[in-house]
């Protein structure tokens, strides 16, 4: 019986550490370089957010490897925007290879990576959920704009790799977890 | 006198076929009639665009330009509806700067019909009214709902491909009398082309600094409830998507595609000194899950077969009993353009642009579009 108590304290203890850690904020450093995941424009209203909390970041829709150097944070904005696309000359394919390799390069390099997807329903869908995946997938940090959230897709991401996750009502309420998660 | 039956039924056919001739003719031919717009006290000039393309003179596609100048240097702004006619929220819009709007620094130019000869028709097999009313204080006024390009009869035929000016992008034949798909357009072209041309040359003599195209589109095309600009627009246009939001109306950013030509937001961007927007609503007698086609389907934008897509999770805005009403969608538009101007005023402190009479989306919804119509 005792072996059975001690056994359901320590499960206990590892479920609270877990849970825990799912919960732990992150703290982030600057300088920030901005990338999108999707080639939406969003990753312009990112770069507005960050400069309206005084953040050192520099926003590149098609941000490659060797714009992370120097970098200390990794700001992913994913949502796929086929005028984006065409703004940037590229296609999806050759998108979603970037963004893989931009999110294996900050790994390696042990560069911290913050999500943040503010377009709403708009960046949802088929088109984008492949990026939304894969760009939440490889955080440390999401910040979603609660429209873009209303079926838990980023939530039940958030929740199956302990990642933390702040769901905002507004694009403009994600300053608050911005400026609180490089503090 | 006996007259031969199959004589009888053939004269009593043709009766019936020159009636319904007549009641079709009758309807055709009051789309000819222009709307009457009554501008505001503020109106200072109006011109018609044959002043920037003179071979657009005597045509029904020379569309009336307002000026409303506030004597107080500052910014120009360009206001365009009815690029496409059969998109009542971006002409509406623009009637009710022109119906309202004093300034009081820089100056606004509002042209609400910019494809004015698309509103002397509908588009062929798409069963929509031709007309519609709004209600207002002073009695109903009765607009006109047009095609989306111009009028076949003063531009025929369509080519089978459509060949653009001057990028040589090929598009659908009938897109050759799309209003944007022809910038820059030429002095000697279609009468799209020419239209499209005027536009540009507007723009350039006037020093237009801030130019919006109002436009609107079915609640299944991605494109809706956006905002898109040139490159050159990207910083003030996000400012203004924050804007709205702080209006409680999320906007989704778009960048123009420099490889799609034609488009107003490209050809403005790229040809002129003026920073482009253009801004999409959700339509849904533009869509084609729609159900009944009627004036009530433009004004109140309920219908049954949108609400079953969207409870199926197949339109991109938030659609319910309330439906997507007229007066949503203007005062979007002019929210819309309260939000670029108030992100360019905070961009550029030295270029000033202020007025009065540009209602916003709260007060549309509380009070309808007909309170704003003389």
């Amino acid at each position: 019986m005792k072996t059975v108590r001690v056994g359901l304290c320590i499960g206990f203890l590892l479920a609270a550490c877990q849970v825990g850690h799912a919960q732990k904020a992150v703290r982030f450093e600057q300088p920030i370089l901005i990338t999108s995941a999707g080639q939406s424009a969003d990753v312009t209203l990112a770069g507005s957010l960050c400069k309206k909390v005084n953040l050192d970041a520099k926003a590149v829709a098609q941000a490659a490897v060797a714009d992370l150097k120097g970098v200390k944070t990794l700001i992913l904005v994913p949502g796929f925007s086929s005028k984006g696309l065409g703004a940037a000359g590229t296609s999806r394919e050759q998108e979603m290879e970037r963004v893989k390799t931009i999110i294996e390069g900050a790994k390696e390099r042990k560069i911290p990576v913050l999500v943040l997807h503010i377009g709403g329903k708009s960046r949802r869908g088929t088109q984008s959920d492949d990026f939304n995946r894969i760009a939440a997938e490889a955080a440390r940090h999401l910040m979603v704009v609660k429209q873009g959230d209303e079926d838990g897709f980023f939530t039940k991401i958030a929740g199956e790799k302990n990642i933390r996750i702040d769901v905002v009502d507004k694009i403009a309420s994600v300053m608050t977890p911005l400026e609180a998660a490089f503090k | 006198m006996n007259v031969p039956i199959h004589r009888l039924r053939a004269g009593v056919l043709l009766v019936l076929a020159a009636a319904a001739c007549l009641v079709a003719g009758r309807e055709f031919v009051a789309m000819w009639q222009p709307d009457v717009l009554r501008p505001s006290g503020g109106l200072t000039r109006m011109g018609r665009l044959s002043q920037y393309c003179a071979s657009l003179g005597g045509s029904r596609a020379d569309a009336t330009v307002y000026v409303y100048e506030s004597g107080v240097p500052g910014a120009t702004m360009l206001v365009l509806g009815g690029t496409h006619p059969n998109e009542p929220a971006g002409f509406l819009a623009a009637t009710v700067l022109v119906e309202n709007v004093v300034m009081t620094a820089g100056r606004l130019i509002v042209s609400p019909q910019a494809c004015a000869d698309g509103f002397t028709s509908t588009d062929p097999l798409e069963g929509v009214p031709g007309h519609f009313s709004v209600s207002t204080p002073h009695g109903n006024r009765v607009f006109r709902f047009g095609a989306r390009a111009a009028n076949v009869v003063d531009q025929w035929p369509d080519p089978l491909v459509y060949l653009q000016y001057p990028s040589g992008q090929q598009l659908s034949g009938n897109e050759t009398r799309n209003l944007n798909r022809a910038y820059p357009g030429r002095p000697d072209g279609t009468t799209t082309e020419r239209t499209a041309y005027a536009i540009m040359q507007l723009i350039e003599k006037e020093r237009v600094t801030l130019a919006v195209d109002l436009h609107e589109a079915a609640p299944e095309i991605p494109i809706i409830n956006a905002l898109i600009t040139h490159d050159k627009g990207r910083e003030i246009a996000a400012g203004a998507v924050l804007n709205l939001e702080i209006e409680g109306l999320q906007y989704a950013l778009e960048l123009s595609p420099p490889n799609f030509r034609g488009l107003s937001h490209r050809e403005w961007g790229d040809r002129t000194e003026a920073i482009p927007f253009l801004m999409e609503t959700s339509n849904p007698i533009q869509g084609r899950l729609r159900g009944r086609t009627s004036e009530e389907l433009i004004l109140k934008g309920e219908d049954a077969l949108y609400l079953k897509a969207a409870r199926l999770g197949t339109v991109r805005i938030t659609y319910d009993d309330a439906g997507e009403p007229l007066a949503r969608r203007v005062g979007r538009h002019l929210q819309g353009l309260r939000a670029i101007i108030e992100s360019f005023r905070e961009q550029h402190p030295e270029s000033p642009f202020t007025c009065t009479g540009m209602p916003g989306y709260a007060e549309l919804l509380e009070r309808g579009v007909g309170a704003y119509l003389r």
